[in-house]
């Protein structure tokens, strides 16, 4: 696209003239070039990172910190800096260390039995609310549907402190702004319980969201057969109106799970020390790569790396679904 | 055996403050095997009758009974009823075997009970060898017959059926309308059907419910309807083209009309006294060019008119008739006091705009009460007052 300004000189007959020509007779031309270009800029933010990852993760640890990963480069006589960061170095074994220095396939279990978790029993209450909201008419649902987003309006930060006092378990719970005891809850610190109950409680309400859209769009008839055909509301929910959303469950599905998966703020909390027995996440296991004297950065990108592609793994199964998903909401049939 | 009952069924709704009645008091006994239209314009409850029937709908007031159960307040699935919708409503994510045996899936059938009554729902809507097509691969008469397998398998005590032909075109319509009381036939079980088409309610059913805003208005069997309607809003919905309404007062010895005077015998009737204010009804069909007087037993006097309006419609041609000096009327008025519909042979040599003598057959003279629209005769010439048609047949079916 760019050409050598010089050429312009010459009026009739310059690359960027002619170009410039053939694009006004064909608009598309101009289209496509804008295109390729948006693309590039965003291939090479999103991956950029996870090569700077691989890129580390291979360098062997003695020589992170000494030299620069810009080697100079020397093409016959000019001698310049090659633009792209370069492994000083090839360590593969980082790899191993990574499982062998911490028992990172256990943080790694944290994660996915969290995400699991609390996926389905997002999916299954969102469920039951998206059919209420999308399906049935009744007095302040459009006030009641603003409440459930009004959630998701706080920073999770706001519920960090209320929340750790209740699973510390040490004193009861009471009536606000009085000192009226109502229970004591159990002591969940450093169980699953501390991280699915907030994490399901935070990603709920754009499920709702995103499975009210799909469910209010299947036709009420087809709930009707499925009633006159001998289920329950709840059966031609699960049988009928769910499997018909299947995009949208998906898209809730795939959002809850990766949001969950990478969490770290809440679970660095309700796990009282990164350690993979107290429910730490991933995150946390990356994070004792770093101990007080040195910070292995080598191991920290191979455990980012590792820890992605289950992720990675997902998307690329339910992508087809998860587009079609983000981008059918409000117009089907 | 399933017998439909409904006892002062009445439904409510709250539509933002107003209190919306779509159906109001309806009481219907449906015997069982029979084949019962509720017909009605868009808007008369016909289907929020049907869905109190299914159990979609829970009535505000009333008892609901199928059989000699009372089912007001059960869901659908426990009222032995099977219904096919007007969008037809297969579900899309499974195949035509899936979506026939659902219901019967749900209820844990044996597997082969399953496949033997798949097979013959299949068998009798003739869809064999399709059992494993998806839906959206299949024409609308093929849903169609997947949706009415669907319901006849299970067997059902009562079958409803709600528009099911109306989103199929004319020809198929036709088509299905013979598959339908092919199947009433071969099953003998109670149906109920829903449809704002009065042809297809001819046609179909052993009586008709005329229904309108939420009030039944008249249940007979399909002639009586056409020919004894019991009030101003059957006889104008039952029939295609619609009667034709005149309103009149009662004199002495004829009816007066704007247009013209019908000449009949007021005491020899029950319910007129002179003076009454009726509106006239009279079919297309019923009224005659003036040379044929000779052939209608009871005649009224001739009816000069002029031809406005020519429509052929092969077998015949609707003329709209103009009376005195009566403009085109477009009103939506159920009495067109200056206009009459009348149906003529195909071979007539009538024109536009020329001048015709018409009579009206008195034997099929309706009239109804104008302030309260309900039937009082259905024909001018009662057996004892008739001096030239003494004894001879009324043309009525029961």
């Amino acid at each position: 696209m760019a050409t050598p300004t010089d050429t312009q000189e010459q009026p009739s007959d310059g690359p960027l003239q002619r170009w410039t020509q053939s694009a006004i007779q064909d608009p598309e031309k101009v289209y496509r070039a804008l295109f390729y270009a948006a693309m590039v800029f965003f291939l090479v933010t999103t991956l950029f990172p996870f090569y700077w990852l691989v890129v580390l993760a291979v360098t062997p640890e003695g020589r992170l910190l000494s030299g620069s990963f810009l080697p100079t480069v020397d093409l016959f006589g000019v001698s310049g800096t090659f633009p792209l960061p370069v492994p000083k170095g090839f360590n593969p074994g980082a790899f191993v260390t990574v499982f062998e220095q911490v028992p990172f396939h256990l943080y790694m279990l944290n994660s996915f039995a969290l995400a699991v978790t609390t996926t389905v029993i997002v999916l299954f209450v969102a469920s039951l609310a998206g059919y209420v909201f999308g399906r049935l008419r009744f007095p302040g649902r459009a006030l009641l549907m603003l409440g459930i987003l009004a959630i998701s309006y706080f920073p999770p930060a706001a519920f960090v402190i209320p929340l750790f006092q209740a699973f510390a378990g040490n004193a009861p719970i009471t009536v606000p702004f009085t000192s009226i005891p109502l229970f004591t809850p159990p002591r969940l610190l450093n169980t699953p319980g501390s991280m699915v109950l907030p994490f399901s409680a935070l990603f709920m309400p754009l499920s709702i969201f995103i499975l009210t859209t799909f469910y209010g769009q299947i036709p009420d008839g087809l709930e009707d057969a499925a009633r006159v055909e001998g289920t329950t509301r709840l059966g031609a929910l699960f049988r009928v109106i769910m499997p018909l959303s299947a995009p949208g469950v998906a898209t809730a599905a795939v959002l809850t799970f990766i949001a969950v998966y990478n969490e770290y703020f809440f679970s660095s909390i309700m796990a009282t020390s990164p350690e993979a027995a107290k429910w730490s996440p991933i995150v946390g296991g990356i994070l004792s790569y770093q101990t007080q004297y040195t910070t292995q950065f080598n191991l920290m990108a191979a455990a980012s790396i590792v820890g992605v592609l289950p992720v990675v793994i997902l998307v690329i199964v339910a992508q087809e679904r998860i587009v079609s998903g983000l981008t059918s909401g409000a117009l089907k049939e | 055996m399933a017998r439909v009952q409904l006892e002062h069924v009445t439904k409510r709704y709250d539509d933002q403050g107003d209190v919306v009645t779509a159906v109001d008091d309806m009481n219907l006994d449906i015997a069982h095997g029979e084949f019962i239209c509720f017909v009605g314009p868009s808007g008369c409850g016909k289907s929020t009758t049907m869905e109190t029937i299914a159990g979609l709908t829970i009535p505000t007031e009333g008892e609901i009974y199928i059989g000699d159960r009372e089912v007001t307040n059960l869901p659908p699935k426990d009222r032995g009823i099977a219904m096919v919708f007007q969008n037809i409503a297969l579900f899309p994510h499974m195949d035509v075997y899936d979506n026939i045996s659902f219901g019967l899936r749900l209820r844990d059938y044996p597997q082969d009970e399953i496949d033997r009554r798949v097979e013959r729902a299949a068998d009798i809507v003739q869809l064999e060898g399709m059992l494993n097509r998806m839906p959206e691969e299949m024409s609308g008469g093929q849903r169609q017959r997947v949706a009415i397998a669907r319901a006849i398998v299970r067997e059902p005590d009562v079958f409803l059926m709600d528009e099911p032909l109306a989103n199929l075109d004319a020809k198929l319509k036709v088509h299905m309308r013979t598959e339908l009381q092919r199947l009433h036939k071969e099953l003998d079980t109670t149906i109920i059907y829903v449809t704002h088409d009065q042809e297809e309610a001819m046609t179909l059913s052993d009586r008709i419910a005329v229904l309108d805003s939420g009030q039944l208005q008249q249940i007979d069997p399909p002639l009586t309807c056409y020919n004894e309607p019991d009030n101003l809003f059957v006889a104008g919905f039952i029939g295609s083209p619609s009667m034709n309404f005149v309103e009149g007062q009662v004199t002495e010895n004829a009816l007066e009309t704007p247009n013209f005077d019908l000449e009949f015998n007021p005491s020899s009737i029950e319910g007129v006294g002179v003076g009454d204010s009726v509106t006239l009804g009279i079919r297309p069909e019923d009224i005659y060019p003036g040379e044929l007087k000779s052939e209608v037993p009871d005649p009224s006097g001739m009816i000069t008119a002029k031809a406005d309006i020519l429509e052929p419609m092969g077998d015949e041609i609707f003329a709209y008739l103009l009376l005195g000096e009566g403009e085109t009327s477009m009103s939506q008025e159920l009495a067109t006091n200056d206009q009459l519909l009348m149906s003529i042979d195909p071979d007539s040599d009538l024109e536009e705009d020329d001048e015709i003598g018409v009579v009206i057959d008195r034997r099929n003279v309706h009239l109804f009460d104008s302030a309260s629209g309900e039937a009082i005769v259905h024909d001018l010439i009662p057996y004892e007052a008739g001096s030239t048609a003494a004894g001879s047949e009324v043309e009525t079916d029961d």
